[in-house]
């Protein structure tokens, strides 16, 4: 492993590395698996640097090995009904942008994404990236179709989340 | 409006909200694959313990030293490989647990400069634990090499010859068969274990020398 790989590698991390806060924003509750989650991911995409070929952009190419490892890790986890603590987690909203009741309602929206299961926080990832359902339906190895089937059951799932 | 669009236009506003990971912080990361070397020598070591253990049990248990000994001599043999046994188990037991402490040493510090310091701990139980084998291995051979030539009386006839030798020239041929021997068992011995941890400490080397330019 050449240096100059490992210094590449580390700078286009610290550049894209909210892509990467993004998704262990979706799939962890809490300071310390939002941080565990993200050095995980960071292992694993240096495991797989060496096979990045610059053929996609490094954030595309990185989104992707980070939802793999998130959904793998989730999977794992899939047991263990987390209690969403709120309270503990990492400060992301800045407050002056959004007046009390907007925040509000974000906040309950975070916690009925938390709900969903891995993949399903896979694809509100990408949906909320913008993505278009070519490009989620790749990513997920998926058919177009049924990811557009599975974002409609994603928003009926979460409007009855938050209004039981 | 869609909920889900609620949280896309936060969303996007969220994105420089993040407390930023530091370059130093990612290469720390990456160099995290310490502690899974180190989890790996104290696998290898265990691995390697029952090995043994399964070695001597199944094919070096005391039928064997009665076939391999005369019988002048096997009861002192199996007698000494009872001793030489028991103090064997008690120090690689004693390796395994530092194995097991370097590893959770590794796993769980945060800094640079610890980290730094428990793999050059790690190396050194490593050597010492090789040296310890490779001398344990030499002190039996030569104390075995003893009782067979005090006690066994196939030995007696040739000790007899060197006496009646004037020259000492038997002595010294025998003297230097007997070193060759153990020299080159010493050598397989030193070779087996450079295979089994060399790589593995090589691993750690490198890790060492990239966590020593960050730390600079």
């Amino acid at each position: 492993m050449s240096d100059n790989l490992e210094q590449s590698f580390v700078k286009q991390l610290k550049e894209n590395q909210n892509i990467i806060h993004k998704i262990c924003r979706l799939y962890t509750n809490g300071e310390d698996a939002h941080n565990d989650l993200f050095q995980e991911i960071t292992i694993q995409l240096w495991k797989a640097f060496p096979k990045f070929r610059g053929e996609s952009k490094f954030s595309t190419w990185a989104y992707r090995v980070a939802l793999n490892t998130a959904i793998t890790l989730y999977r794992k986890n899939t047991r263990t009904v987390s209690t969403v603590t709120y309270e503990g987690q990492k400060h992301f909203l800045r407050q002056e942008d959004y007046n009390l009741e907007e925040e509000e309602q974000i906040k309950l929206m975070y916690q009925a994404v938390q709900q969903l299961n891995d993949i399903e926080k896979a694809l509100v990832f990408l949906y909320l990236e913008d993505k278009d359902y070519t490009e989620i339906s790749e990513t997920l190895g998926i058919s177009e179709v049924n990811a557009r089937v599975k974002m409609n059951r994603i928003k009926g799932k979460l409007k009855k989340i938050l209004n039981p | 409006m869609d909920e889900l669009d609620l949280l896309k236009k936060a969303w996007k506003k969220d994105t420089h909200s993040f407390e930023q990971v530091t370059e130093t912080e990612i290469y720390k990361m990456i160099h995290k694959r310490s502690s899974s070397i180190v989890k790996w020598i104290l696998i290898i070591s265990i691995l390697e313990f029952v090995f043994w253990n399964i070695i001597s049990f199944g094919f070096l248990g005391d039928n064997y030293i009665k076939d391999k000994y005369g019988k002048d001599i096997f009861e002192y043999v199996i007698e000494i490989n009872t001793v030489y046994n028991i103090i064997s188990y008690v120090v690689v037991i004693l390796f395994i647990y530092l194995f097991y402490k370097n590893y959770r040493r590794i796993s769980t510090t945060n800094s640079t400069k610890q980290l730094m310091s428990d793999i050059i701990k790690t190396r050194k139980t490593v050597q010492y634990y090789v040296w310890f084998n490779i001398v344990f291995f030499v002190i039996g051979t030569l104390i075995l090499l003893y009782v067979q030539f005090a006690y066994d009386s196939r030995f007696s006839v040739f000790i007899d010859k060197i006496h009646n030798d004037g020259t000492h020239m038997l002595l010294y041929k025998a003297i230097g068969k007997i070193a060759a021997f153990i020299f080159v068992l010493v050598a397989i011995i030193w070779a087996f274990y450079r295979l089994l941890y060399g790589i593995l400490l090589r691993k750690l080397n490198a890790n060492y020398k990239e966590l020593k330019k960050i730390d600079l």
